[in-house]
Formats: C-alpha cells, structure tokens, sequence
C-alpha cells in the first residue's frame, strides 16, 4: 500500500465491463518527502475520495477483482482509506 | 493503471499460438510531468487492445499479473487496454 493524493479524475465511455459505474481517479504516488514519486495511477474508489486529499492506495488484483465483483476484471489499484488531514491529532 | 497515449500499432507475421486476432497498441505511458508537458513520456510499451484504440487517444493500461486476467486460461500479456480515456480533470 502506498500514500497518494487525488489530482484529479477521468471519464471513459468504452471500457471493461467491470469498470461500469467505477470512479477512476487519478492518484501520484508519494515518496517520504512527500514528493511525487512513479507514475500517476488510475485507481477505482469507492469512498468518495477528493481532489488534494491524501489517500491510502493498495496494489492488491484480487482485492480490487472482489471490489467490482469480477474474477476477469484488469483492474490493479483501488483506494483503501483516505488519511487524515495533516496536522490533525491521530485518533 | 497507467495513462497511456496511443502512438501506433504494431502487427505480427509469426505470432504466439495464444495470440489469435490481437490488436497491439504502441503506447507511450505518462508520468507525473506529462500533464504539464505533454511532450514527455515513459519509453513506449506494447499493449494488448480489444476494445479499438487508435492513435492518439488516451487510454487506461492494466499492467502485470491483471493484464492477463480478462482471458480464458494462461496469456503471455502484460499491458491491457483497460479503457479509452474520453477525458480527465487534473489539479495538482
């Protein structure tokens, strides 16, 4: 699992089965700087993640083939958890 | 996945027996500095396309071990075409 922030989101009309009724954000990894580290991923949420806010992102295929409920389906990276704001107590 | 933007395509005259009517896209995948650059791309990778990519368009590339998963049985694939992109908002 990797932290993220949400820079933004993408629309597609023809794709997988499975991504049907999916939001597909676009999340930059980041390093301990905090600073963008890979690629931009597109990953599925269902959370309801924002743009700017800091998210947990896991790379777990089957977790993300039982989220869209798909033994088929492409799909890699899913949204996990969004993390508290910084500078808020840890609960 | 990955962002990918479609450079061209690539045929085969011998092909491995799983490959049967296989549309290859030569894809050039994006990495954080393409949305402010749009000149600067990861090397270019070869994706596995059923869904009619052309060049140009933006497409979602599934890559690794979930590549191969929309197929009946065990496929030397690697980078699938997930979906084509129609648009994206980005703000870093």
């Amino acid at each position: 699992m990797r932290i993220a922030t949400i820079h933004g989101h993408a629309v597609s009309t023809v794709k997988h089965r499975s991504l049907e009724g999916w939001r597909l954000l676009i999340a930059q990894p980041r390093n301990n700087e905090g600073e963008p580290d890979g690629p931009p991923q597109l990953v599925i949420d269902c959370l309801g993640a924002g743009i700017g806010q800091r998210v947990l992102i896991s790379s777990d295929g089957m977790e993300a083939r039982a989220m869209v409920e798909d033994q088929h389906s492409p799909v890699r990276w899913n949204v996990m958890g969004i993390i508290d704001p910084e500078g808020q107590p840890a609960r | 996945m990955r962002i990918g933007t479609v450079a061209g395509r690539v045929t085969l005259a011998v092909r491995h027996p799983r490959y049967q009517g296989e549309r290859l896209l030569l894809t050039l995948p994006w990495r954080a500095e393409t949305f402010a650059h749009p000149d600067q791309f990861d090397p270019c990778i070869v994706v596995y396309d059923e869904l009619g990519g052309g060049v140009g368009q933006v497409i979602a590339i599934s890559e690794g071990r979930e590549a191969a998963c929309p197929f009946q049985g065990p496929v030397p694939v690697d980078a699938y075409a997930a979906a084509l992109i129609d648009g994206h908002f980005y703000k870093p």
